[in-house]
């Protein structure tokens, strides 16, 4: 029994320092990025386990591409061909436009670049904390990744990087409670910042006045404000409007763009091909 | 041998932590039983000289890393369970797989509320009636883990 006494009272000595290691880790987490490189490396050494879980996703495409029958193919093969002379057709266009474009900035003396260079990832399919809006995708520092990074789909801004390894980043969305993407109404003008509220089908917008010029059907991009997103990306789409009155504000909700529950490939925006608006 | 009976507690993680991001619907995902929680309660209960306090941060950090909750968060939660358990597990050990899975249901509680309050203090506000269902699910997969494990630990020769 003396024993057992001794062994329960150096293990609450123990457990307050783990805890109070516990608290000092969370505390430097939460406020400092100092953390980063840590999380990286135990993240690496899971890596083998997120690829382990995914694998029958992966393995469950690869098997149904393998058994499509030779005439879908052979329409899907048409379908893309045609969509690709159009889309170059289109692009012919874009070329002259964005020399023109240059050409008249440059006049103008504002200097800003487009961001082109893109590295495309696949999702994991692997859950997070089910409170929290992240995804995994399985490109890493390796690939060219980096903290920041913003990362689009083909219909809009999805997120960004906040952790990466060497095999695999996580990506926060931008439905997720804690992020904030800062953003400008096309027809208007007017910058506002859409927030996420956990909910994977809305982006509040926040803090307009209620004289604002908005209307439902408002298309929203990326302002370029801040830093991280580049300018001019397709956001979201404003569908209510409410007014509150006491305070003078319009509580705004929009739906996003990019379809944040179902793309299963993504792209990743290279930082440091653009920069901020001045 | 003696380093190879070690491999089986290293598996039974890597195991749970698989279960901990197979991929679920979205309304099942509040649900999901803390299985590193429950493995390392089991192992900690059989074996309690060899996963000590300093085995649970480890473990905490490898799984708040891995679902991408604050680091330490996880560590926390499972440091505080495993100490309860260190000071209890000669009572719980006697006790039927029933009230076994109440004293589990209790710890997991005790985990689920510190990593909801760690997540109130940084302002992710989650509804708090979500806090049982995980818990309790885990508490039916007590019995489960627990002879699963027992076998394992037996086939194992680890006493």
């Amino acid at each position: 029994m003396t024993q057992l006494q001794y062994q329960a009272r150096g293990t609450t000595i123990q457990a307050l320092l783990l805890i109070s290691i516990c608290i000092g880790l969370m505390f430097v987490d939460h406020r400092y990025n100092h953390l980063e490189i840590v999380r990286s490396k135990i993240s690496l050494v899971l890596s083998p386990i997120r690829y382990l879980v995914s694998l029958p996703a992966l393995g469950g495409n690869w098997v149904s591409e393998w058994f499509k029958s030779h005439t879908e193919l052979l329409e899907v093969n048409e379908f893309l061909r045609a969509r690709g002379r159009i889309l170059n057709a289109q692009l012919q266009r874009m070329q002259v436009l964005q020399a023109e474009n240059t050409r008249l900035r440059n006049l103008l003396g504002s200097s800003r670049k487009l961001a082109n260079d893109v590295i495309v990832a696949e999702l994991l399919s692997v859950d997070q904390n089910p409170y929290r809006q992240l995804i995994e995708i399985n490109k890493g520092i390796g690939d060219g990744i980096e903290i920041g990074q913003a990362i689009i789909d083909d219909f809009g801004v999805m997120g960004q990087v906040i952790h990466t390894n060497r095999f695999s980043s996580t990506i926060i969305l931008i439905s997720d409670p804690d992020h904030a993407i800062p953003v400008q109404f096309i027809r208007s003008g007017v910058r506002s910042i859409a927030f996420g509220n956990g909910n994977i089908d809305y982006l509040e917008l926040r803090f307009l006045p209620a004289t604002a010029d908005i209307k439902i059907g408002d298309e929203l991009v990326t302002s370029g404000l801040g830093g991280r997103f580049p300018a001019d990306y397709p956001v979201a789409t404003v569908v209510s409007i409410s007014e509150d009155l006491t305070h003078g504000f319009a509580s705004v909700l929009s739906v996003p763009k990019a379809r944040l529950g179902s793309s299963r490939e993504v792209l990743v925006i290279k930082v440091g091909n653009f920069e901020a608006n001045n | 041998m003696f380093r190879l009976n070690y491999i089986v507690i290293y598996l039974s993680f890597i195991v749970g932590m698989t279960l901990l991001i197979l991929p679920l619907p979205t309304w099942a995902r509040i649900y999901r039983p803390d299985w590193v929680a429950l493995i390392l309660i089991y192992w900690s209960m059989a074996l309690p000289k060899y996963l000590g306090l300093w085995s649970s941060l480890i473990i905490g950090l490898l799984v708040d890393s891995l679902i991408g909750t604050l680091l330490g968060q996880h560590a926390l939660a499972l440091v505080l369970i495993n100490y309860v358990n260190l000071n209890f597990y000669l009572r719980i050990r006697v006790l039927s797989w029933f009230q076994q899975s109440l004293y589990v249901f209790v710890l997991l509680l005790i985990s689920q509320l510190i990593i909801f309050w760690l997540d109130g203090i940084m302002g992710l506000a989650m509804p708090i009636q979500d806090v049982f269902g995980s818990p309790f699910v885990g508490a039916l997969m007590w019995p489960f883990v627990f002879f699963i494990l027992r076998d394992i630990r037996r086939k194992a020769i680890l006493s």
